[in-house]
């Protein structure tokens, strides 16, 4: 008996010391927090930006780290939701976490960026793309997307030399995502000379748009353009399609994704997506796909590449400068070029990527994408 | 001319579809309402729980190669309105009944208590992300001139009818035929006299609640069918809308639960039509108010004398 006591304390002190060891070891860790949302709605666009991160920080570290220093990656979950975001920001400041990737929706990234800003803390962010945030002088926000402002006009001139469609409907969530584009969306519209005949918001959330597609019918609407996220465009899709409302629609890319599929089924068919060049066709990239498949995770995904590239510029621009001074990273930042799986990429001074461009592609009714012609 | 009438029509019809389902959950509000004089805030989460099993139901089926609807809508139906009922009795018993005849603040905090509990407790178990499910009942009706704006009723908009009109006549049935319908009218009329007369009031009240979760999980099945999504979530904002539609209606009132729910729906469905869509909560919430100032016991409740 006394010997199994005996036998429990020494596993016990045993297991003490290796815990012990095991947080030391730690300690020499560079964080990367990676905000956005794990749960609600938009969790997809989550699970792309913690593959992609993850996939990089393993990678990284496999390569022996930052200039010896292993990195971490710790995900926190603001769910899509501004006061959520807020609250992982000053966690985020409390943990002592220097890097950021995130956070996804634009709604969530500006008010957490306030926040970062005062703390000095670096953001990437690998998927917001409301041109606001990058447009306020501060020095800490990098994105490594494309904005709005250039979304806008790509989708607007698709619609206006492609489709030519004559009467165009622009609905948006009124979130600050959704809207923007679909403002972006409608000037360009307008500039073409395109007739956009109803301009509307809807509440995000908001499940029965029968009513709205009535209204769509009677004014006999040809091409439906949606500013905002797929829960709500997959339901539009889904009450069209019983409707027998055949027009064509578009979105920006927060609505690809494979749930839209799940969600509208056959309805989906023919959805036009702006979306991120699928940097995963790319030759020099079917290593890092090879890997991701390896893992059985989709590299497919519109922000799994501009996540592992947000993780990797950060890497660089530590061992660049050898120090885990924001201040000195955020020069270093935007005065070099950075070799990506997205490319050589280089940054301007507001932290907006130099020459990035969507692209539209043809959502399918199975959740791929095919690029149009 | 006649584009205006079928738009009108078909807006109609909009409004009628989705305030019948807001008038099912309703009527579990104004219920429990009537008989205890107290807002069962956990309502709206045995409406998300018929939605989640009403899915686990048509999964099923469809796995073991079942799709004749019929079958799979009653089997869906039945099955989320035994486990909803399930809940609802659990409810009254847990967060009810060992707090009955103590100050009316605590059950009330209990009830939230118990949403907060089922919300999250369906997040653990369901996972965190939406479900969602492909249309099992597709197509519907169309008239209207063929080159010009048609009015269409799609088959589940004709389902939810039916299906509501269907359940509103049984329940009606119910209260004013059957004996436990009578027992219901005297604990609300007077809990306590109803108790000196033999009536077993803890069974009295321990129905009202079963009978409220088994209509909002008829709600939840047909709207779950509808939507084709659903989260840990959607019992929150559905709860909203049928609170307003009993309080609306005046709670404590059958068919003011009813008639509260299809006007909701039809003020929702034509501020869409007319004006814009993003005011078509604040139209739905402004008539509340509007009524509540000139008529504070809603449409059809009646003036409390002494029960509060």
């Amino acid at each position: 008996m006394k010997k199994k006591v005996a036998q429990k304390v020494l596993g016990l002190s045993a297991s003490v010391l290796l815990a012990g060891s095991f947080s030391l070891a730690n300690a020499e860790t560079i964080k990367i927090a990676i905000a956005g949302p794990q749960t609600g709605d938009v969790a997809q666009y989550g699970d792309m930006q913690v593959i992609g991160a993850e996939m990089a920080v393993e990678q990284i570290n496999a390569a022996g780290g930052v200039n010896g220093d292993k990195l971490e990656a710790i995900r926190y979950d603001d769910a899509c939701e501004p006061k959520q975001a807020v609250a992982v920001a000053n966690k985020i400041v409390n943990d002592g976490i220097k890097f950021v990737v995130g956070h996804l929706c634009s709604g969530s990234t500006q008010p957490a960026s306030d926040v970062y800003e005062d703390e000095g803390i670096l953001v990437i962010t690998p998927a917001s793309t409301s041109p606001e945030i990058t447009q306020r002088g501060y020095t800490m926000i990098f994105r490594t997307i494309g904005l709005d402002s250039h979304q806008g006009p790509t989708a607007g001139r698709f619609i206006a030399e492609t489709i030519k469609p004559s009467n165009v409907a622009v609905i948006h969530d009124k979130q600050q995502y959704g809207e923007g584009i679909a403002t972006a969306v409608k000037k360009t519209l307008e500039e073409k000379g395109v007739n956009v005949a109803l301009f509307e918001g809807v509440n995000k959330g908001d499940k029965d748009f029968s009513p709205l597609i009535a209204k769509l019918q009677k004014e006999k609407i040809d091409f439906v353009y949606y500013g905002g996220y797929h829960p709500e465009l997959g339901q539009m899709l889904r009450q069209a399609s019983e409707k027998g409302f055949d027009a064509k629609f578009m979105g920006p890319e927060g609505v690809g994704n494979k749930d839209i599929s799940q969600i509208a089924g056959e309805a989906s068919e023919g959805l036009l997506v702006t979306l991120p060049p699928a940097f995963d066709q790319r030759p020099e990239n079917q290593d890092l796909v090879k890997a991701f498949k390896a893992k059985s995770q989709d590299p497919s995904g519109a922000f799994v590449m501009t996540s592992y590239t947000a993780v990797k510029v950060i890497a660089d621009a530590i061992a660049g400068t050898d120090s885990q001074e924001t201040d000195a990273i955020q020069d270093y930042l935007r005065s070099n070029t950075f070799t990506t799986p997205m490319g050589k990429i280089s940054f301007d001074d507001k932290g907006d990527l130099k020459g990035f461009d969507f692209e539209v592609y043809t959502w399918h009714a199975d959740g791929s994408k095919s690029t149009v012609n | 001319m006649l584009e205006v009438t079928l738009y009108f029509l078909q807006q109609l019809i909009n409004g009628i579809t989705i305030g019948s389902t807001y008038a099912l959950i309703a009527i579990g509000y104004t219920m429990v309402y009537g008989i205890i004089g107290m807002i069962n805030f956990a309502h709206g989460e045995v409406y998300m729980i018929g939605t989640y099993i009403a899915f686990m139901a048509i999964t099923g089926l469809a796995m073991l190669g079942i799709d004749f609807l019929p079958i799979v809508f009653a089997v869906a139906l039945i099955s989320s309105m035994l486990v909803s009922s399930t809940f609802g009795l659990a409810i009254e018993r847990v967060a009810y009944r060992p707090l009955r005849g103590g100050n009316r603040l605590i059950p009330l905090i209990s009830a939230i208590g118990m949403s907060f509990f089922l919300q999250n407790y369906v997040r653990i178990s369901q996972g965190a992300r939406d479900i969602a499910m492909p249309s099992v009942v597709t197509g519907g009706w169309n008239f209207g001139p063929e080159d010009g704006f048609q009015a269409s009723v799609s088959y589940m908009q004709i389902i939810i009818f039916v299906v509501t009109v269907i359940s509103m006549t049984a329940l009606t049935l119910f209260i004013n035929r059957s004996r436990l319908g009578r027992a219901c009218r005297a604990t609300a009329q007077d809990l306590k006299m109803a108790g000196l007369l033999g009536i077993n009031t803890n069974n009295v009240i321990a129905a009202t609640f079963v009978i409220g979760a088994a209509l909002a999980a008829v709600a939840g099945t047909l709207l779950g069918m509808y939507y084709g999504v659903a989260n840990a979530y959607i019992g929150f904002i559905a709860g909203l809308k049928a609170f307003t539609a009993a309080v609306l209606g005046g709670i404590g009132s059958l068919p003011g639960a009813m008639l509260g729910g299809l006007i909701l729906g039809i003020a929702e469905s034509m501020t869409a039509a007319y004006f814009s869509t993003e005011y078509k909560d604040v139209v739905s919430f402004g008539l509340l108010v509007l009524i509540l100032l000139f008529k504070p016991t809603g449409i059809l409740g009646k003036p409390e004398v002494e029960k509060i």
